[in-house]
């Protein structure tokens, strides 16, 4: 059971809604197409992500038209924002509890010398 | 997953569409062969109109192929900053090593790219060896003819045109090559 301050948002934590959030959060906003190629994801994939993440209330699809063709344009909430910094803390945080943990054991025998 | 990566995609796509620089490497090398009056001023008037047409065909194919994105509002910031750094730059060295026997034209684009890609996507190894290049071509002291402006000219072109190539490839390497999707 990990630590509650340690617990991860597992909404965010699922590895394409993570890359989703982390490709919006240096942006203003983008387009559907942008994200797909930043992040790798197919189609369908993507499209199933955003709409939990818009449910979630983390971020904004605005579907418009360029010219004749239809453009889906996506930006982080503020919101979405905060969590996703949150939620890179959390991991940084949990690496480093890790890497404290690993080196607990191998700092013991030399002590008892 | 690399963290790194995927926060600087909307960096990378800003900077490192490299074919657009290819246009604007032509347009210097154009300049230059003009003011040497190897070709005339109406080849050098379509040429522009060429060049221009060209950037706005290659901008259209990096959207098609790849979508569109709007840096944060501290990345503008700092490619504002960037851009007035750099015409400052190119400016301040020209009148401040105007009576040197180095190439003015050459230093100040090899600055001022240097702290544009510095302050945008980072320097990376193309930038440095090409930048570099152009910076000690012209530091070195041989330019004192009439025509070393244009020189630097023709250097600037060739080393924005290879930059360009070089970005290109970077780009094609974050964000895979081209196929056909739409959004």
């Amino acid at each position: 059971m990990p630590e509650p301050d340690l617990a991860l948002d597992r909404l965010i934590h699922e590895p394409g809604r993570l890359a989703i959030l982390t490709v919006l959060s240096s942006a203003s906003d983008a387009d559907f197409l942008f994200v797909q190629r930043a992040t790798g994801l197919t189609k369908g994939n993507l499209s199933s992500h955003l709409t939990k993440l818009e449910a979630a209330g983390l971020v904004a699809i605005e579907k418009r038209f360029v010219g004749r063709k239809p453009n889906t344009r996506l930006a982080l909430t503020d919101e979405g924002r905060e969590r996703i910094a949150r939620h890179w803390e959390q991991l940084d945080r949990l690496r480093e509890t890790a890497r404290r943990t690993s080196r607990a054991p191998r700092a013991a025998p030399q002590a008892s010398r | 997953m690399d963290r790194r990566h995927l926060e600087d995609a909307a960096v990378s796509y800003a900077h490192l569409r490299g074919l657009l620089l290819i246009p604007v490497g032509a347009l210097f090398l154009l300049a230059a062969l003009a003011n040497w009056d190897v070709v005339q001023t109406w080849v050098l008037a379509a040429g522009v109109v060429t060049v221009g047409l060209l950037w706005l065909a290659i901008r259209h194919h990096y959207r098609e192929h790849y979508g569109s994105v709007r840096t944060s509002p501290r990345q503008q910031a700092r490619d504002a900053i960037a851009l007035v750094l750099a015409c400052a730059i190119v400016i301040g060295v020209s009148v401040l090593l105007r009576d040197l026997p180095v190439n003015a034209i050459a230093i100040g684009f090899a600055v001022a790219m240097g702290v544009g890609y510095a302050l945008g996507p980072g320097l990376r190894t193309h930038h440095v060896v090409i930048l570099g290049a152009l910076l000690i071509a012209g530091a070195l002291p041989v330019w004192d003819g009439a025509d070393s402006a244009n020189a630097g000219l023709l250097l600037a072109g060739i080393a924005v045109a290879l930059t360009g190539v070089f970005d290109h490839r970077a780009f094609l390497h974050t964000f895979g090559p081209t196929v056909d999707a739409g959004a």
